[in-house]
This record gives structure tokens, sequence and C-alpha cells, in this order.
């Protein structure tokens, strides 16, 4: 949750900063803030070892990297199973109470002020939500807060320049960072890349309207509800009533919805861009669901075979489990090197991706993927293309408008998405019946690659967007290249989810082939 | 707008291997019939739009299974969730036939607690010369069972829509009647949506409330 917890304070440094410029006076404004929040009843499990804390990487300040690293822990399914249980209006409180109580002292734990607000937020949507666009609008307009893009680029600057700075710690923990904002020489330079992340995650919440702002706000609680850091271990393990398909149908219905309201309403609305209902035509819902029946029968096989052993016998089974669970915990994505002018045509993922799924027979599927990939590049290059004409010969060429080239990245990811998620289906099928050893590594590698694909792919779609939106407005461009961050996040998250998925397979594929070599 | 409809249902298709599930379900869905094509692995995924009466549209979600022995204990899995299915068995191949006994019994037996709505389907009725089972016994053991029989050929287009489209209205009928009920947890029968449909009150507020973002 350290990214939540993350973004989540710099939620609430703009709130503050709202209220007072000064930083430091900030600081005791959003100490002032948390205690009211507080009064809702929030909780920090465990104040002193935060994830933040614990975290031995050095935070990545740049926009997208915060994004895709936040969500990756975001769709947390397994507290989503549980909020269908429980009645709608009552859901958000109830989750509140749950994980509430200690109220904190003074400002320690940013952590559990991000709790707060995001908590506040979703409780009453209605009233706070509101409250939240024009809080951040105010802070933008106050503070000139630059667009996303300028952000990214003057972010990485920054960072460059805080890895050579020699504030020991701060560039680990996002609270002493803040803490010692001073020491760390520009502070409005630490403003910037904190508002960035708010603005990046603020926008869209904005733009998506209320419902949005519900749904991202249901399954923020759920990861918050991961608070607890020692959750995270057994997190494969209690995971697997998972639902993840669930939360995204949840979605795609409610954008059904909401263009079917539109329709009636309004003939000829823009064009606009659903990653739910996108996700849903690539048929990415139905290979998820498939997925996670596969996974659960594994897990309730494993479950019963693990019932029959006894002594000896159950001991090195576990421990051989452990082993298999262990690759599937470690894998940690990150893109600290996914540049954007690399692999301009899809050919270098094609060869990743082959890497990767080397000795995993499912060329047939792989070849899908790599097809919507190389679509993809070709799609950004034409884009691109248009731009450079448009320069010179402006009325010949009907330029691309942002919300087409929106369209067509949110499209991108959501076919990538479906994808890589049906390429791990069809993984968990050939596992399953295949008597061959599958290592979790090759699997977690492929992960891995997925991922930096969709990174890589949201930056290339933002500098179009860039290019195409120079004319336009920060308030009409800005939502736009956040709608592909977020999605892009989203997407990352699904697809190591699904990743997670395969663990249960895995396991009783090991265990049937162990029953196989005892028979013999 | 092409995404309303009244229900999504969702069907499953099932038979031995190479009795032509697969290109029964591209001509229906992409309404081409592919020459050669490779095996299906476990399941795949198609879905169309429906229209039953003017106006009224089902979106069917079908599931294509693999008809191969050594996929049966992956697809078993798959039947839970299906409101309707269709049962294929090659008019040219005898065997195909004598095994629609048991994918019957499979599907029941793994369907559990709900029942599957299915269409006896005998393919490739282009090949009449090499026809081995009459369309006579076919249909007394589409009867025996409480099934309609169809033959279709996915290679000349006859009958496809047919099938797709009897076997919807069958399911519509039971839905409307009520003796097909949507459950939550249960995804054969989903609810769509309908336009201009009059709103609750919730979704009037909210509407209203997000033009003030």
């Amino acid at each position: 949750m350290s990214e939540w917890a993350w973004f989540a304070v710099n939620s609430s440094m703009q709130v503050c900063t709202e209220t007072f410029d000064n930083m430091s006076d900030s600081e005791a404004s959003c100490a002032a803030a948390e205690g009211s929040e507080a009064a809702l009843g929030k909780q920090n499990p465990s104040p002193a070892g935060t994830p933040d804390s614990s975290s031995p990487s050095t935070p990545d300040f740049s926009i997208d990297v915060a994004l895709t690293r936040k969500a990756r822990r975001r769709p947390e399914t397994q507290p989503a199973a549980k909020v269908q249980d429980t009645p709608k209006e009552d859901e958000q409180p109830a989750k509140t109470s749950n994980q509430s109580t200690v109220s904190q002292g003074g400002w320690g734990y940013w952590g559990s002020w991000g709790k707060s607000i995001l908590s506040t937020a979703t409780a009453t949507v209605a009233t706070v939500g509101q409250g939240l666009t024009q809080v951040i609008e105010k802070a933008e307009t106050s503070l000139g807060i630059p667009s996303p893009t300028e952000l990214s680029a003057q972010v990485e600057e920054e960072e460059k320049q805080k890895v050579s700075s020699p504030v020991d710690g701060a560039s680990t923990e996002p609270d002493k960072a803040v803490d010692e904002s001073s020491a760390v020489g520009s502070a409005m330079g630490m403003l910037s890349s904190l508002s960035s992340v708010v603005q990046n995650t603020g926008k869209t919440v904005i733009t998506g309207g209320l419902d949005a702002l519900e749904f991202i706000g249901k399954k923020t609680m759920d990861v918050i509800a991961e608070g607890d850091p020692g959750f995270k271990k057994t997190k494969g393990l209690m995971r697997r009533n998972a639902t993840l398909s669930q939360v995204l149908r949840e979605a795609k219905e409610r954008e059904e919805l909401q263009s079917a309201d539109k329709d009636s309403a309004n003939s000829d609305k823009k064009v606009v861009a659903h990653y739910g209902m996108l996700f849903d035509e690539f048929q990415g819902l139905s290979h998820l669901e498939a997925l996670e029946i596969l996974s659960r029968e594994s897990e309730s096989k494993v479950k019963s075979v693990l019932l029959t052993l006894s002594g000896d016998e159950l001991v090195q089974l576990r421990d051989e489990l452990d082993q298999i669970k262990g690759s599937f915990s470690l894998v940690e994505f990150d893109d600290e090197e996914v540049d954007e002018n690399k692999d301009e045509d899809g050919s270098e993922f094609e060869r990743e991706l082959k890497e990767a799924m080397e000795g995993l027979s499912v060329s047939a599927t792989a070849d899908k993927l790599s097809k919507a990939c190389k679509s993809s590049s070709s799609l950004i290059n034409e884009l691109t293309k248009q731009h450079v004409e448009t320069d010179v010969n402006e009325e010949d060429v009907k330029k691309h408008s942002v919300e087409e080239v929106h369209a067509a990245a949110i499209r991108s990811l959501a076919e990538l998405t479906a994808r890589s998620i049906e390429l791990f289906h069809k993984l968990a099928e050939m596992i399953l019946f295949s008597n061959g050893s599958t290592e979790a590594s090759v699997l977690s590698q492929l992960t891995v690659v997925l991922c930096k694909e969709i990174s890589l792919l949201s930056k290339k779609f933002t500098s179009c967007l860039t290019a195409a939106g120079s004319n336009e407005k920060g308030e009409v461009l800005n939502p736009l290249i956040t709608g592909v961050f977020l999605e892009a996040s989203n997407s990352a998250s699904y697809i190591q989810d699904a990743f997670q998925l395969l663990m249960p397979i895995l396991e009783i594929s090991h265990i049937e082939r162990r029953v196989q070599l005892t028979e013999q | 707008m092409e995404t309303i409809w009244l229900y999504q249902f969702r069907l499953i298709v099932i038979g031995d291997s190479t009795v032509g599930k697969s290109c029964l379900i591209r001509r229906f869905t992409e309404g081409r019939f592919a020459q050669v094509s490779d095996p299906t692995v476990g399941v795949d995924f198609f879905s169309r739009l429906v229209e039953i009466e003017p106006g009224k549209r089902i979106k069917l979600q079908i599931w294509d299974t693999a008809g191969q022995e050594r996929f049966r204990s992956i697809t078993r899995a798959y039947y839970r969730n299906s409101v309707g299915g269709l049962l294929l068995f090659d008019i040219t191949n005898r065997r195909s036939f004598q095994n629609v006994h048991n994918w019957l019994e499979e599907a029941q037996s793994h369907v559990q607690p709900h029942s599957i709505i299915f269409l006896l389907v005998g393919h490739k009725c282009d090949l009449e010369a090499q026809r081995q089972v009459t369309q006579q016994e076919a249909e007394k053991l589409a009867g025996a069972y409480g099934m309609r029989y169809v033959e279709t050929s996915a290679r000349d287009a006859i009958n496809v829509e047919k099938a797709f489209v009897d076997l919807t209205k069958d399911i519509f009928e039971l839905v409307r009647n009520g003796d097909i009920k949507i459950q939550d947890g249960w995804e054969g029968v989903k609810s769509g949506f309908v336009p201009n449909t009059v709103h609750s009150s919730e979704e009037v507020t909210k509407s209203s409330r997000q033009c003030y973002c």
C-alpha cells in the first residue's frame, strides 16, 4: 500500500497547500486536518513498520512509475468480494470502521492520512468528492502547476538531482522527504512532484465524475484494507476467492449504463473510450473469468491433497509448495529503464515475448498478443506522423483530435491487457493438461515483459496526446493524459493479478507430476 | 446503439473434436468460414448480438470448448455458468453422433444446480454424400432428450443463424416466463441495459450532481 499512501499523502499535501501556500505552515495545517479526519475513524496497524520506510527502493517521483507501482496493489480483489456481501450504501463506512481506531498523534504517519482523506472521500462521495475537486482545481490555478507532461520531464530532472543530493533517508521515505524538504533544496520541485501525482489521480477522478470516483474509491478502500504489511505475505493465499473479473465487470456495466444514458440523451456525442467495455470486447473478461475458475479449482484440489497427507510427506510437500509461492511473491516490476523511444514497431516486444515464452507452448495466443502490440505501435507511428505533417501543412491534413488519440490509447491498452490475460489463461490450460514442468520464474519474467510494454505504450500515447493537444487548454488535455496513465496502471495491475492466479495452477501441476513420478 | 441489449446469455458449445464447433461459431460471429483451423485449446470466446424481435436484442457470449479428450478435465469447469448450449455432432461421423449421449451426461453432471437448454446440431450438412447419420434418427434422439434438432453447414452458411437464434428465442421465452431467473453469482443470464427507461431518482440526482464538477 505504500504507493497508495504515497498518493494519498500527496492529496493531503495538496489540500493543505491550498489553504496555506507556505510549505512549513501546511505541515501544521495538515496535522490539523489529520485530526479531524481521524475523527472519522482511521487506523494505522503498524506505524513503525510502514511499508514506506521498509521499502529499500528509492522512491521514484516520475508520474507513470508511481502510478504503475501504486496501482499494482490496487485492485485487491479479495476484499472486493467482501464488498459484494454488504449492502451498497453501507460498504464504505463499514470498511472505514473496520480498519479504524487509532488516531494519530501529530502527523507522524503519512499513510494513515491518506487513508483518512480517501475514505472520507469515498464514504461521502457526493460532498467530499466535490470538495476535493474544487480544492484541487483551486490549488492548481493558484500554484500554477505545470501540465503532467511538463512535469514528467521536470520530475525526472529533479529525481536526478535528488539522487545526487546528500540528504540521508530523504529519498527513501516520502514523509521524511517532506519533513526535510528545506534540506532537499528545491522545495518547489518537491511540491510539484508531489502535486503531479495528485494531479494525475485527482484529475481523472474528476473527469470520470462521481461514478468513477466511487469506483476508484472502492478499489482504493480494498487496498487500504490491506494496511497490515504482514497481510502481504498471505495475500497469495487469501486472494484466491478473487473475483477480479467481477471488479472489471462492474466497471464495464457502469460504463454501459453511462453510454446508454448518453446515447438516449445525445446521439452525436463525442467519442468516449471506455476501458472496461473495450476490455470485454476483446474477450478479456471471459478469459479472466475462465482463468479464475481454473485457479479456484486448482486451489481446492491442492487443499484436498494436503488434507490427505500427514507427517514427513506433508512437510515435504508444504516446503515444495512454499518454494512455488516464493517465486510468485518475489516479482517486483520496476520500469526504471522503460525508454520511450525504444521499440518503434513492436518487434522488440515480440522478441522479448518470445524469449519469455520459450518452452511454453502457446504460440498461437502469443502471436495474437504480438499482433496487438504491433498494431498499437503502428497506430502510434501514424498518429505521430500526422502531427509532423500538420506542422508543415495545417490546412490539408485533418489533425487528430485529442479525444481520438485518447480513445486510441485506451483501446490499445484494453486490447493489450485482454490479450495478456488471454495468454495467461491459455498458459493455465496448457500447464494443467501437459505434464511438463513450468517454472514460475518464466511466468514472472513474462509478467514483467507485459507490464513494461504497457508502461511503454502509455508513455508513447501520452506523447502523442501532448503533441495533438498542443493547442488545447490544460483542462482538456490533462484529464486525458491522466486517464491514459491511470488505465495503464490498471492494466498492469490486472496483468499482475492474473499472474497471481496461476500460482495454484502451478501447485496442482507440481503435485500431479509428483504423483506420476512415485507411481512409475 | 450497438451495446444495448435486454439480456446477455452465455452459451457453451460442445461435441467431439473436429465436428466443427469453432467453424460454426466463427461463421455465426465473424461471417466467414475458415478452411483451416487449429484445434481449440481449453476454451475460446466469441460474442454477438442477436435481434430476436424488432428492437429486442440479446447479447450472446459463446464459450467454444475444446473437443479433445485431453482437455476434458479443464472444460468441465466451464459448464456451470451457461444457460444454453449447442451440442454438435458431425453427420459424416457416426461416432460423434454416438457420443452425444456422453456429452449430455457430462454436461448434466457438471452444471448442477443449474441446467442447460441444449440444441442438437447435426453439422457439415453440405457433405450429403458422406452422410452417416440420418435426419430421422437424429431427430428421434433429440426428441428423447427434449431438444430441438437442426442441421447446419458452416461452409455453405446453412441454418447457422437459425441454430443460434432458435436457441436464443427458446431461452428468452423461459426467461420471460420466469422459468429461468437471473441469479447473483451465476453468469448464465445477465440483464442488459435498455435505453430511454425511467431512471431511478438516485441516478437522476447523480447525473445532475456531475454537472457541478
